[in-house]
């Protein structure tokens, strides 16, 4: 479903040549076949092992913060971060659980990551089922329009959010971090549902009108129900785009109890200039919920970002 | 029936096209209103000055600094991911690996890492005391090496490029998976039939069916490049002595730093005239594959 749904889009994106997104997956492992009864090839093992040294290289840094993470400073300090640990060092998780500011930072991330998910996948429904399923005159220039939104750098409208939030006494709120995020996620979330339902045949639609449904009915019933694979596909992007997101929170709060967690650990860095190992520890905390997604979500998460591969 | 198609029409649109409208296309309009005046921030009284700001921005040292910056950037953030992008595509490919979901799932774990946890990380390579890249140079050349490499001018801005493309890399080669997928195995099969070796299969054939995925790749670096703030704003904040500021740095610095709101929308204002023309030359480019392809 993902596959087809991933083909579809980047037709509409523009990518015509490429297919599903996720067929990638299924390619990438069946790729160019070694000949059968030929003598010993040794290529297969050469690309092997270039692509396990590429693979270390590529996870050295991440491995560095798991490993500072479960040392303590001292050990850092005398020149050990890259050595694995004899015994379980935890005292940099206990103390970063402990700090009360990074459970403010959790639930603050999560009162905005969760609602500004669903409101703009909400919205990217509405619009995608109008734009793929009710076209109307001028609505492809409409559709372009909106979705061009997401190419743009977001500083282009920092100052007169600022300027409209602070009038509307809203500033260190969390309201302006999730309005934004729902407003910006209209963009992505309008142009993969519409490519999703143009994938559902139109017969389907006439014959729920005939029998008497409205247009809503259509919507919740036939669309919504058969495109589940398209709103993980959004669910896990716009989570992790949320939630990793760093400028909102950094214009428009001012009090440490309205941070989010990506300011907040840059808020702490102050607090422990020299504590590597917890530094270490607070980004791999901060870190959890998205990769959590990645790890369950993988599929959805490679299939939408090469679909909406736009944003990033 | 027509009728209520119009009615259907209006009653779905409004919800998502108010937010889209109210938050994100009137304050772009808004911009260029206040890129005309010189509004500080705090003060509701404020004059309009023409296209003063204009005047002073592309006379503003700082300002061509940020261009020349974002250049470099953009071209390093274009080759540095899109050649890695293409080799990790290849290799996996190249032969039926074994594991090669996982080395996928490697190549592109960085993707789902914040850029602040990114910055964070690669802030800890670059360490000139203990930092892992010191500590290779040391290895390797056997003498101590404290180079402090986010520090120095001349390098700081090329180290946050190579923390940028690091992250960036899997996502290249995710796009590029899916473009060798639409290369047909009869293809390559007939040019191995014709007896061409591995590396003339690859520049002959592959390559050349990849340019729709090539256009996309190099779309998103360029359109990414000019929103490259939040990993270097971690690592560097734009220093020292702006060597690594970018448009997007220098626009968030002249606004929120110095409280220079006119000034800092003009330069938003440029910032969304330059995307506007990449923007319009990506569409038209593909436009041009839609004629050759089909």
């Amino acid at each position: 479903m993902v596959d087809r749904n991933g083909s579809r889009t980047n037709a509409a994106t523009g990518a015509q040549a490429i297919p599903g997104a996720g067929a990638g997956a299924a390619a990438a492992g069946g790729g160019g076949g070694v000949g059968v009864g030929r003598p010993f090839n040794p290529w297969p093992a050469v690309v092997f092992v270039c692509l396990s040294v590429l693979a270390l290289l590529f996870l050295a840094p991440t491995l560095g913060v798991i490993l500072s993470s479960l040392k303590s400073t001292r050990e850092i300090a005398f020149g050990a971060l890259w050595t694995i640990p004899g015994s379980l060092y935890l005292e940099n998780f206990r103390e970063v659980l402990a700090h009360p500011s990074v459970k403010t930072y959790f639930v603050n991330t999560f009162l905005v990551t969760v609602p500004a998910t669903a409101g703009s996948i909400g919205l990217g429904i509405l619009a995608g089922y109008v734009f793929s399923k009710l076209p109307f005159r001028g609505s492809e220039l409409l559709f372009l329009v909106v979705v061009s939104g997401m190419f743009f750098p977001p500083q282009i409208i920092l100052i007169p959010l600022f300027r409209m939030f602070s009038g509307l006494g809203l500033l260190d709120t969390l309201w302006p971090m999730i309005i934004v995020h729902v407003a910006m996620g209209v963009p992505i979330c309008t142009l993969l549902m519409r490519n999703f339902f143009a994938t559902v045949p139109n017969a389907l639609r006439e014959a729920a009108i005939v029998e008497g449904a409205n247009e809503w009915q259509v919507l919740t019933r036939v669309a919504l129900p058969i495109s589940l694979p398209a709103l993980a596909v959004l669910a896990t992007l716009q989570f992790t785009w949320i939630w990793n997101d760093f400028l909102w929170p950094l214009i428009f709060t001012q009090s440490d109890e309205k941070r989010t967690i990506m300011l907040g650990i840059v808020s702490l860095k102050g607090q422990y200039s020299v504590a590597w190992g917890i530094q270490g520890a607070l980004s791999l905390v901060a870190s959890l919920p998205t990769l959590v997604v990645f790890l369950f979500f993988q599929r959805y998460f490679i299939a939408g970002m090469t679909m909406g591969a736009i944003k990033g | 029936m027509n009728r209520h198609a119009v009615f259907w029409r209006v009653a779905l649109l409004i919800a998502p096209l108010s937010v889209f409208g109210v938050f994100v296309v009137w304050p772009l309009l808004d911009s260029f209103y206040y890129s005309f005046t010189d509004w500080n921030g705090f003060n509701p009284n404020y004059r309009f000055i023409g296209f003063e700001n204009f005047a002073r921005v592309v006379t503003d040292r700082l300002f061509t600094n940020a261009i020349l910056n974002t250049v470099v950037w953009m071209v390093l953030a274009l080759l540095l991911p899109t050649l890695g992008g293409l080799a990790l595509a290849l290799l996996l490919d190249s032969y039926a690996v074994r594991g090669a979901n996982v080395f996928k799932s490697i190549f592109y774990l960085p993707i789902c890492l914040s850029a602040v946890v990114v910055g964070q990380i690669w802030v800890w390579i670059y360490q000139p005391d203990w930092g892992l890249l010191n500590s290779f140079v040391e290895a390797v050349t056997g003498e101590p090496e404290t180079f402090a490499w986010l520090a120095k001018p001349q390098s700081a801005l090329y180290s946050v490029i190579v923390a940028w493309s690091w992250q960036q890399m899997g996502l290249s080669m995710v796009i590029f998976l899916a473009g060798l997928t639409a290369v047909p195995a009869d293809l390559t099969e007939a040019a191995s039939i014709e007896g061409a070796n591995g590396w003339q299969k690859t520049w002959h054939v592959v390559l050349p069916m990849l340019r729709p995925a090539t256009v996309v790749v190099v779309a998103l670096s360029v359109i990414n490049s000019l929103k490259g703030f939040d990993i270097l704003y971690i690592m560097t904040a734009g220093g020292p002595f702006h060597s690594s500021d970018t448009l997007a740095m220098f626009m968030y610095n002249e606004s929120f730093k110095k409280y220079k709101m006119g000034y800092g929308s003009a330069i938003s204002v440029i910032l969304f005239l330059l995307t506007l023309a990449i923007i319009f030359l990506y569409f038209r480019q593909l436009r041009k594959l839609d004629e050759i392809h089909g």
